[in-house]
């Protein structure tokens, strides 16, 4: 009973004062690459590093970076450039859910 | 010298290190890392249970966009084992995918093993009697398990 009569005398009253200020705000943000797999399931490398071929001949571009990049499907799924254009030469389907493979985009 | 197919063998073998399915064992030769002995265990409920059964696996520099030759070196009776031990699957074959490594090579040769497929035998006699006297068949495959032992 007593408590009931506490809440009262509070609605009561004006607005109670600001309990906290906000004096700074840090803001942090996660990511992630949105594509469903990010090895590369033909030669098993991460898709952001280069390809075992490329690594292999260890091509490299003017600026001396590997220049091997990535390529993805209408399905979603991302393969290196290299590794794909290989096998589309013999199959024209995604190796992961063979489905028809048309490029959805291509780079990096 | 090392090429894209030895250096994805490296990886298949580290991920079967690292990762081993079970039933099945797989390592490259002492010298050539492009032929590979293995051993799949015969499933449990099965009537292969207990067997050991021997197999090489040989890949070529184009691996892995086309499939390696495999075959069982140990004496089998499997309605789409070859008469040689040489395997018919359709993920070696026409439905082979890049994206398949030793280990998942391995496990669907020993699903196969559960699941034969008697519609497209490759040991016409072994098909028949899984169709027709299972009993018999059986029979004949547990033969083929005490074998595993001695080969």
């Amino acid at each position: 009973m007593a408590d009931e009569n506490d809440n009262d005398r509070i609605d009561d009253n004006q607005k109670p004062e600001k309990m906290f200020t906000l004096k700074k705000w840090n803001a942090v943000a996660m990511w992630s690459w949105d594509v469903e797999c990010d090895t590369c399931a033909i030669c098993r490398v991460q898709v952001m590093d280069a390809c075992l071929r490329c690594q292999a001949e260890s091509k490299k571009d003017s600026y001396g970076k590997q220049d091997c990049v990535v390529v993805w499907g209408e399905c979603n799924h991302s393969f290196h450039y290299c590794c794909m254009s290989l096998w589309v030469k013999q199959n024209n389907r995604c190796p992961l859910c063979q489905q028809e493979w048309s490029i959805q985009r291509m780079g990096k | 010298m090392s090429t894209p197919a030895r250096r994805r063998l490296m990886r298949d073998f580290k991920r079967l290190q690292e990762d081993p399915p079970t039933g099945v064992s797989g390592a490259p030769t002492d010298n050539n890392i492009m032929i590979w002995n293995a051993v799949i265990f015969g499933p449990h409920d099965t009537p292969f249970e207990d067997g050991t059964f021997k197999l090489t696996i040989e890949f070529t520099e184009e691996y892995p966009n086309k499939p390696p030759t495999v075959r069982f070196v140990s004496h089998m009776f499997h309605p789409n084992v070859y008469a040689d031990g040489g395997i018919c699957l359709d993920i070696l074959q026409n439905r082979w995918s890049p994206t398949y490594d030793v280990s998942a090579i391995l496990t669907s040769i020993q699903s196969l093993l559960s699941d034969p497929n008697p519609n497209s035998p490759a040991n016409s006699m072994a098909a028949q009697l899984y169709k027709e006297n299972r009993r018999e068949y059986e029979k004949r495959v547990k033969a083929c398990v005490e074998q595993s032992f001695i080969d």
